[in-house]
């Protein structure tokens, strides 16, 4: 008996194994797609061991240092420093500390609840259950979230934790809408028909039936959506609405150093370059994933 | 001089996997006002060829490495971009397998057919139509196939006519401007076996009406008998039998003649056919010398050597074999 | 008598009328929700909205006015009955920032960003479908390698990075474009017409103020307009591709249509469908991207108004605001569908006969 459920589970395992390597085939065919990869992964690297380095790290927050203040890049200071002295490319690693954050944050918070009402819409398709949601879904999805953050994040106190609080509160209507397009044509499926008719709860049918068929658009969607919700707090951080100075954020820093243009064009240029770095890179990491799954639309 | 003359066709595909070498010498020969047909199984390189003598396959992946194609002794496959069009105007015409998918499902089945003819020359020598004419031919040119209120069918978008109709107005859409050779690649293929006929007489009356020379691709032997006079069989690429066509089917020489016509169920009763042991090579490292010989069971040394050549085994009737070699 | 197609067209428009009117029923209903949300976020904040509004150097008495004005001594469901009925009569309240009526506000600002928005869409829609048309047609040509380089990089950068970095090029470097507003501050604007400046400044035959507006929309509008070619011209792109390898337009090249008429008609039709599909999303990225721009081209806009009575805490003009965002938004996504069933017979098809 404990044999065969090991070979149960070393089989299971193979096949586990033989799934993964042939997606990394597909995957590694695009080499945009791998590079996209790399970068994140040199991204993820430098912001979790920024402290250690960065050339700087003490002037990653509230420090001046007149003296070398508005100094162009240099092999002191790679990306040069900014109007009261800090080096901009300690700044910058720190910054995707906070970028990265956000977005593993709002994904965190804002996925799972859309996940789970698009769920239930899905096998309620067609009942009030139905309605009630997707109507809701709809309301949110009635304007442009950067609006919507705009006004909860000005209603409340501009820092760190509302921004992403608010746009959190703004993301789930997109996996709803999402899922609920993939499970609502499972719904007639052969095994969720079977699995009502043995008897299995509803909590089992939407998550060990019905979820597993919606991962992958679920998966690419997250990554693409990474790189929007980095974007979204850079714009709002940029208007001034995110994280507060000293803290180093990248949208914080753009808007900045573009009051130094065109003179300290380094202030706002390396942190600018960032931004669209980081967001290239979960696009082009997207659109692999999306090869691998053969996923039509998110 | 053959009003179609294709001579020693190579035509192949660049693909990820590496190059298929698909067409392996094709020669074909259709004179005017003759009707000829080509057999061959699924993935001979049947619709390969006749989207070669257009030229319309996808340059790149697919590539001509050798052989000419003459039209009225004029190499198509060198001629200008323009003449090419002129060709396609005046002189050669087509029809695909696939009804739906060979009307544009965005306009109406009188767009696409006044467009044609604004474009074909097909007016007093050679100029354009007046607007007149060209209502006047789109209407008879629907008629002739048989369709009833051809005013209303002008109308319609393909998606709102059926399988039959549509092939219909592929048949009025290619036979629109008169022209003298018509391709037509398996025309009744993708359609119910109660239409087939219907539009297979219906194409054999027009072409006999306009004299038409006809290629007619296919896979059906009953197609062949009924609407050919002569007959060409291919196997992976290459011709390997040509002959009259009654003379074709009652005698096959060629090894793979004999057992695709052993493959065709008889209503005499004889039983199950038998078919050919084996399939279709892959491309990509095709047999050596001829392609049939792995599944022949007359399989001679000769065989992976080289490709065969026409013998001829009769009046008019040759076959790509070295059985015939004396 | 009728003829078949005279029946078959008054069927189609029958039918699209009952769809737009389900349509915009649906509509009221999204936006009515919409005015719950954005109502519920803007009174049920943190600390008290007649002391935000007025300051700390309000009196009780100032503030108890306030609260009375603005119903805040009341309930909440009393407190969005009184500003429902004050919307049916037109009446969206006084904003606290401008001390005007929020009516009269969104009237003045609202033509300059319509204008931004209208001329960034005709940018986009140009370019974006050369470039999509061009690299699909010529595939795995060079200029196919490099619009994808270019939409790459214009999808992943944000609007406010390409406008400082256009502002800092053309006008700080080059000095080819003026930088800030609609028109330099010692020349006198047009009278208001239609609120769109270059068209106002033609109306009153003031030549040279349109050319000047004109040279300050560019940036601003291109700012706006460069993700919109990028991920439009990527989509066209890749649909011209599949469509080039369809049988029909392989049989319309065997039946000697001329070149040009099977790419501007035959192929083009429906290769631009996913296009058109995705403007009305993309117009609400549009929409939030003017926030960005507006304030950095200082653009008077009604983008930079919105900004700025958030940022002040202004609910009345806020709830506003977002409900005229939710309103165009709305239109556009209604225009985009009609254009479709428009473009694509098959839609209309399906729907005559659903």
């Amino acid at each position: 008996m404990r044999q065969e459920r090991k070979a149960d589970f070393l089989a299971s395992l193979a096949q586990r194994r033989r799934t993964l390597a042939k997606g990394w085939y597909k995957y590694s065919r695009n080499p945009l797609s791998v590079l996209g990869l790399v970068v994140l992964v040199l991204i993820g690297l430098a912001a979790a061991l920024a402290p250690h380095i960065t050339p700087y790290p003490a002037q990653a927050g509230a420090y001046t240092d007149f003296q070398n203040a508005g100094k162009p890049p240099s092999f002191e200071h790679f990306f040069g420093t900014d109007r009261i002295g800090r080096d901009v490319f300690t700044r910058v690693v720190f910054g995707y500390r906070f970028s990265l954050l956000l977005g593993i944050v709002v994904l965190g918070l804002g996925v799972a609840p859309g996940v789970v009402l698009g769920l239930i819409a899905g096998y309620h398709r067609g009942t009030w259950v139905e309605a009630v949601i997707m109507r809701t879904t709809d309301v949110f999805l009635a304007v442009p979230p950067l609006v919507l953050a705009l006004a909860i994040t000005a209603m409340l106190t501009p820092n760190l934790l509302n921004e992403m609080f608010a746009i959190a509160l703004l993301w789930w209507p997109w996996y709803c809408r999402l899922v609920f397009a993939v499970s609502s044509s499972l719904r007639s499926q052969f095994f969720v028909r079977e699995a009502e008719l043995s008897g299995a709860s509803e909590a089992h049918i939407l998550f060990r039936e019905m979820l597993p068929n919606c991962l992958a658009p679920i998966l690419t969607k997250m990554t693409l959506d990474m790189g929007i919700v980095i974007l979204l707090g850079a714009s709002l951080s940029f208007i001034g609405l995110g994280a507060q100075p000293p803290t180093p954020c990248l949208g914080t820093m753009v808007a900045d150093g573009a009051k130094r243009l065109p003179g300290e064009w380094w202030g706002t240029i390396f942190p600018a370059l960032a931004i669209v770095i980081v967001i290239l890179a979960f696009n082009l990491v997207g659109d692999g994933l999306r090869d691998v799954f053969a996923v039509e639309e998110v | 001089m053959a009003l179609l003359e294709a001579k020693d066709l190579h035509v192949g595909y660049r693909t990820f996997e590496g190059y298929l070498h698909v067409l392996n010498g094709v020669k074909i020969e259709v004179d005017e006002g003759e009707r000829v047909g080509l057999v061959g199984e699924t993935g001979c390189g049947k619709t390969t060829t006749v989207k070669t003598i257009l030229r319309v396959l996808p340059m790149p992946p697919a590539q001509v490495q050798g052989g000419e194609i003459l039209y009225r002794g004029e190499d198509v496959l060198r001629m200008s971009t323009h003449a090419v069009r002129d060709l396609r105007r005046r002189e050669i015409t087509a029809i695909f397998q696939d009804p739906l998918q060979a009307l544009n499902p965005m306009f109406t089945v009188g767009t696409q057919l006044r467009d044609i003819l604004k474009d074909s020359k097909a007016g007093r020598d050679g100029g354009r139509l007046t607007k007149r004419d060209i209502e006047k031919r789109c209407i008879v040119a629907l008629q002739e196939t048989g369709m009833p209120d051809p005013e209303r069918i002008m109308t319609n978008y393909p998606s709102q006519l059926s399988g039959g109709m549509r092939q219909r107005v592929c048949i009025a859409e290619a036979l629109s401007r008169e022209a003298r050779l018509l391709l037509a690649d398996e025309p009744t293929t993708n359609l119910d076996v109660t239409i087939q006929d219907q539009i297979l007489r219906k194409l054999d009356e027009l072409v006999d009406e306009k004299g038409t020379s006809v290629l007619m691709i296919t896979h059906s032997m009953g197609v062949v008998r009924d609407l050919t006079q002569r007959l060409y069989v291919m196997y992976a690429g290459s011709m390997v039998e040509t002959a009259r066509t009654k003379e074709l089917l009652a005698c096959p020489r060629h090894p793979y003649t004999q057992g695709l016509m052993k493959s065709v169920p008889r209503l005499t009763g004889e039983g199950i056919s038998e078919g050919i042991p084996g399939r279709i090579p892959n491309y990509l490292e095709p047999p050596s010398g001829c392609r049939f010989h792995p599944r022949c069971e007359h399989v001679m040394p000769v065989c992976k050597e080289a490709i065969p050549p026409f013998y001829a085994v009769d009046e008019d009737h040759f076959a790509a074999c070295y059985l015939y070699r004396s | 008598m009728l003829s078949p197609s005279r029946v078959l067209e008054g069927a189609v428009k029958d039918t699209m009328l009952k769809y737009i009117g389900l349509r915009l029923v649906q509509s009221v209903f999204v936006l009515f929700g919409l005015s719950i949300l954005i109502f519920f976020i803007a009174r049920v904040v943190p600390g008290d909205p007649a002391r935000a509004m007025m300051g700390y150097l309000a009196t009780q008495d100032q503030l108890q006015a306030v609260r009375v004005e603005m119903h805040l001594d009341k309930s909440f469901p009393v407190q969005y009955y009184y500003w429902l009925r004050g919307l049916l009569h037109g009446d969206l309240g006084r904003s606290a920032y401008t001390k005007r009526p929020v009516v009269t506000d969104l009237v003045q600002y609202i033509p300059a960003t319509l204008e931004l928005i209208l001329f960034a869409t005709l940018i986009s829609v140009v370019l974006g479908q050369a470039m999509g048309i061009l690299a699909g047609y010529f595939r795995n040509s060079w200029f196919d390698g490099v619009s994808r380089l270019v939409s790459y990089l214009g999808i992943a950068t944000p609007s406010f990075v390409i406008a400082i970095l256009l502002m800092f090029f053309f006008s700080q470097v080059l000095h080819l474009a003026p930088s800030v507003g609609r028109i330099p501050i010692m020349m006198t604007a047009p009278p208001t017409v239609t609120g769109f400046m270059v068209l106002d400044s033609l109306l009153a035959g003031q030549f040279s103020t349109a050319l000047v507006a004109l040279t300050h929309l560019v940036l601003p509008a291109f700012s706006l307009a460069v993700i919109h070619i990028a991920q439009e011209g990527r989509i066209t792109r890749s649909s011209i591709a599949e469509n080039l390898g369809k049988d029909y337009i392989t049989m319309h090249r065997v039946h000697g249509i001329r070149t040009s008429r099977i790419v501007f008609k035959y192929l083009l039709r429906p290769s631009i469908i996913p296009t058109v599909t995705v403007m009305g999303l993309d117009f609400a990225f549009l929409m939030s991207n003017a926030f960005l721009v507006e304030l950095v081209f200082m653009w008077p806009g009604f983008a930079r108004y919105a900004l700025t009575t958030m940022l002040n805490k202004d609910l009345n003009a806020m709830v506003a605001v977002v409900l005229v965002i939710g309103l165009t938004f709305a239109v556009v996504n209604l225009l985009v569908d009609i254009l479709i069933t428009f473009l694509d017979p098959t839609v209309r098809i399906q729907r005559r006969g659903g």
